[in-house]
């Protein structure tokens, strides 16, 4: 050990003051010499055989200096430092070589960066709460019905709070928005609504104030709130006398009594104006605390450390099935599953994710293997040089490793220029991504992601440097030295290698190009789709109804009635109407239904259809055309017989050759819940859930006899968004100057926001398949281009001997087809593979889609078939007079 | 081993130029290299350059010190003796050597005999 220590300290000290050392050693051989040379001279040699023979008993001088440079100093670091400012002056020889490389590889650096820190944020960062790999969501699911994962009832979740013993603690929380007044304008607040629980499951500490007690989730507890950071600064001025006092919700008085830090949001999704107040005060879900049955709390819980997901997945099963035998009537057949909070979060944003982190890496790959290419191509030029320094005493690990060093430069230049374009990317990115991705707001390039970028920088560059070091080192020196020219040493070996690595590129390309075919066809499908309603020129807006004030369905239909009156009596607004959900932009309620006259349906089986309530103009303003039958009118009012319209599509599934006019049905919300309402009308099909999705059967019935407490407004209008959100404001503020008008949006603003994932990705895989297409093309050219200046001198006998120029062309050009060719096999089974990976995107198109194969096919062997024209074309002038001098 | 001539190992010959310092006191390397050639009788003709690489590695344990002298005819000469640790060490290996020579020899005549 002692030794040891020594060694180092020696050999830095040496190095520290290693031209003293080197010349002291010189000087030391320099006697050895003369000395040897003393000796000869008194055996009696000649003077000059003396000194030759001392030479060769000491032995090579530059060696002895050498060896004793690397046993005495820090030979690595040295050679490193050698080394670099050799390939940094490598590189500034050759500017054009040096920034093709480097720009590729930056390109494929930051584009991989950019793509990882969404996939980072979204998919592996670690969420905003304390040990977040405790936290797991638990929710009930019907599997033999489709029902994969919902909700909890709130005395669900009292037993299953009581009963477990996994769980250092459960909340459960719902979301709506509240009006909030008092305070200058009323706005509408994002409001959590939680039992007591949720901030020590989070463990989560107020800013200031205090967070929930368990009292406060008891019925009758005065109504208390806390509410977020941004909304203490933005709404109330950053009050500092704000705790203790009261504020409005939905005219309800609440006592705010603690302000949450910035950064703590519950649920992700809501980012801004948030609150929080109990269960137990909100106005819709505190109502429904004592019904037993329902699927609507979201439940969160903490499991105790060292629980594992089996034991607690074990317990779950347990108290599922003692619930399902205690309360058959909600419970039988229901089972309990278990999430973690963030795969919750993140959903199908997933698999999506991943495919564009796969598209972009194989973007890398091509890059590589281009610059692979580049390499080789030069280190043949450079065979000579390499040899001339093996010939003087180079080992091959040396030659190797400088020449590795030279690609780590380059891997080095391009990954801070790659790091470069990433910022630029993820800023680019962040505005493109759709808002329904989970978490965006963490999305930048931090330490993480930038020690990815270096890390995927030193792979690239030992990838494409391995092969071309690999080659330099087991080359044949005296081959090499004897042939001259730069052309030297262009073993068939090398030539394979540059062959299958262009192959490679075309096959990698056409992996990404039928993928993003396969999407691009997918997109063009989507959007040629018709939504069922002709979304132009609608305008939509929402008014919530604060419930203490308007109880009432009564208020609620009184309410709707005099804003439409209102709205259509001014100019160019004729065209508005009210429902609840609206086809794409509310979601959509599904509800079972009985057909009068027809037996019960059997059990494990059901009927259901999607719910919506309409005032009377809603079909007209949305361009529904009429199948059958009538619309509703102004005498389907609460007190008329119940009346309700369907669509064709559950006309042609639960009426098949029969008229369905006439026929009763019996659904509804309570207490209409039993209601039986006879179909007067067939109407045609709509989108209601998303664009990718057929239409499935739907029942409509008059907004009167099936009120709701809003009104969710659409009016077709040409007078603009801004204008008809103006009118709309007013005279929402002449009936009630506390109501907030939200949301006020055009109609094919809101379809497009339901497919910007789908375009979001669609595009990114475009963007990165065209960027391959162009790379594999540059790699086509280069392999050509050097093959035939390789062969000027072939060439130029060929014609010299009489081949004609097309016999010429015609040979390079079957060398580029057969690249193409070879690329194109390996491709296509890796294709195929792809495009099953990525089926789930897919919409309206085969995963083996012929035709997208085929233009793909196609279009790869026409741009290789280009890529090979320029050096074809330069093969066939080849003057044979040049040519055969050109050595 | 090729020819006639005995390849030494490197730690061989670090042994040698110990046991050289221990036995002659300060000498140069060429003074070194021409010691073991004759106390071998000419039978190890080394390059005599490879003689300072083991310098160095003895240096760097601190086994032998340098120092710039004047030699005989007059010259400038660096000059190595052995350390007290060096010394210690060369007793060391010097057991060690013959023991594993005498483990050696032993295995080489029990193969003649069997």
């Amino acid at each position: 050990m002692l030794a040891c220590i020594r060694t180092a300290a020696s050999r830095i000290r040496v190095w520290l003051s290693h031209n003293e050392a080197d010349s002291e050693f010189e000087q030391e051989l320099q006697e050895h010499l003369a000395m040897l040379t003393e000796e000869n001279l008194r055996r009696g040699m000649a003077p000059e055989e003396a000194v030759r023979v001392a030479r060769t008993r000491l032995g090579g001088v530059t060696q002895l200096k050498e060896t004793n440079h690397e046993l005495k100093g820090l030979p690595v670091l040295e050679t490193i430092l050698q080394d670099t400012r050799y390939a940094l002056r490598m590189l500034r020889k050759n500017p054009g070589f040096t920034a093709v490389v480097v720009l590729t590889l930056a390109l494929g650096i930051g584009a991989n960066t950019a793509i990882f820190s969404v996939v980072y944020a979204v998919l592996l960062k670690p969420l905003p709460y304390a040990q977040p790999e405790q936290l797991v969501t638990v929710f009930q699911a019907k599997p033999q019905e489709g029902v994969m994962g919902t909700g909890w009832s709130y005395t669900n979740f009292v037993e299953l709070r009581e009963q477990n013993h996994v769980f250092s603690e459960m909340a459960g929380s719902q979301f709506h928005q509240l009006t909030l007044t008092g305070r200058g304008e009323p706005a509408v607040v994002n409001a959590s609504v939680v039992t007591p629980e949720l901030f020590s499951v989070l463990e989560e500490k107020p800013l200031a104030g205090r967070v929930f007690f368990a009292e406060d989730g008891k019925r009758g507890a005065p109504a208390v709130a806390i509410v977020s950071e941004s909304l203490w600064r933005e709404f109330f001025g950053a009050d500092p006398n704000l705790i203790g006092s009261s504020i409005n919700l939905d005219k309800r008085s609440f006592t705010v009594v603690g302000i949450m830090w910035g950064n703590f949001r519950f649920p992700q999704v809501t980012e801004s104006k948030q609150l929080w107040i109990p269960l137990v005060q909100d106005p819709l879900f505190g109502s429904w605390m004592e019904r037993r049955g329902g699927h609507w709390l979201r439940v969160i819980a903490r499991v105790k450390p060292g629980v594992s997901m089996v034991q607690v997945q074990a317990e779950m099963d347990a108290i599922g099935a003692r619930l399902g035998k205690e309360f058959p009537a909600e419970n039988d057949g229901w089972a309990v599953r278990l999430a973690s909070l963030r795969q919750m979060m993140v959903g199908n944003v997933k698999s999506a994710l991943l495919v564009l982190l796969g598209a972009v890496g194989l973007v890398l790959l091509i890059v590589c293997a281009n610059i692979a290419n580049l390499l080789l191509t030069r280190a043949t030029s450079r065979a000579r040089e390499i040899a001339v320094r093996a010939t003087l005493g180079a080992g091959r690990g040396r030659i190797v490793r400088q020449l590795l060093s030279e690609t780590a430069v380059l891997g080095l230049l391009g990954g801070l220029i790659g790091i470069g374009l990433a910022y630029w990317g993820v800023h680019a990115l962040s505005s493109l991504l759709p808002e329904s991705v989970p978490r965006v707001n963490a999305i930048a390039v931090d330490n993480t992601v930038l020690g990815f970028a270096v890390l995927l920088s030193a792979m690239a560059s030992f990838a494409f440097g391995l092969a071309p070091a690999w080659f330099a080192a087991n080359s044949n020196l005296q081959a090499s030295l004897r042939e001259g020219g730069g052309r030297a040493g262009e073993s068939g070996n090398r030539r394979r290698a540059r062959n299958l690595l262009a192959a490679g590129e075309i096959a990698l390309a056409m992996v990404l190009l039928v993928a993003a075919g396969l999407l691009l066809r997918s997109f063009g499908k989507l959007m040629a789709v018709s939504p069922g309603f002709d979304a132009q020129h609608i305008v939509k807006a929402d008014i919530s109804l604060p419930q203490f004030q308007y109880s009432k369905p009564q208020q609620w239909t009184a309410f709707s009635d005099e804003l439409l009156r209102r709205i259509q009596a001014r100019p160019g607004l004729q065209d508005a109407a009210v429902a609840v959900p609206r086809p794409i932009v509310d979601g959509f309620v599904n509800l079972g239904f009985d057909i009068v006259g027809n037996p019960p349906v059997s059990a494990g089986s059901s009927r259901t259809a999607d719910y919506v309530s309409v005032s009377p103009d809603y079909f007209r303003v949305m361009g529904i055309p009429l199948m059958a039958g009538r619309f509703f009118d102004a005498h389907d009012n609460f007190s008329a017989p119940r009346v309700a319209v369907i669509s064709e599509a559950m006309a042609r599934h639960y009426f098949p050759n029969q008229d369905p006019l006439g026929k009763r049905l019996m659904f509804g919300f309570p207490p209409d819940g039993a209601a039986e309402r006879e179909i007067v009308g067939i109407a045609g099909d709509v989108r209601d859930v998303a664009l990718g999705q057929e239409p499935g059967p739907m029942m409509y019935v008059p907004y009167t006899q099936a009120p709701f407490w809003g009104a969710n407004l659409v009016v077709k209008s040409t007078l603009g968004v801004a204008g008809v959100g103006a009118a709309i404001r007013e005279e929402v503020r002449r009936i009630d100057k506390d109501l907030p008008v939200t949301d006020i949006a055009t109609m094919p603003e809101i379809v497009d926001a339901s497919v910007a994932q789908a375009r979001f990705r669609t595009f990114l895989l475009a963007l990165f398949a065209g960027l391959a297409l162009l790379l594999a093309a540059t790699g086509i050219f280069g392999v050509i281009s050097y093959s035939v200046s390789c062969r000027t001198n072939e060439i130029g006998i060929r014609v010299a001997l009489g081949a004609s120029s097309g016999t010429i062309l015609g040979g390079v050009f079957r060398e580029t087809l057969m690249l193409a060719l070879v690329g194109l096999a390996i491709g296509l089974p890796c294709a195929l593979a792809a495009s099953r990976l990525i089926g789930h995107l897919l919409f309206g198109v085969s995963a083996y889609d012929p035709a997208t194969l085929g233009a793909v096919a196609l279009g790869l062997a026409a741009v290789a078939a280009m890529a090979g024209y320029v050096p074809a074309r330069r093969a066939m002038r080849v003057d044979p007079m040049v040519a055969l001098r050109h050595e | 081993m090729s020819g006639s001539r005995a390849e030494i190992l490197q730690g061989t010959l670090d042994l040698m130029v110990l046991k050289t310092l221990a036995g002659m006191g300060p000498l140069h390397g060429y003074g070194i290299a021409r010691r073991i050639e004759q106390i071998s009788d000419e039978a190890l003709r080394i390059n005599q350059g490879t003689i300072y690489a083991s310098l160095v590695r003895l240096m760097q344990k601190g086994w032998i010190s340098g120092a710039w002298g004047t030699s005989d005819n007059n010259r400038k000469a660096k000059f190595y003796s052995i350390t007290k640790s060096g010394r210690k060490q060369l007793q060391a290996e010097a057991d060690n050597w013959e023991r594993i020579a005498a483990v050696v020899g032993r295995v080489l005549r029990a193969a003649e005999r069997g």
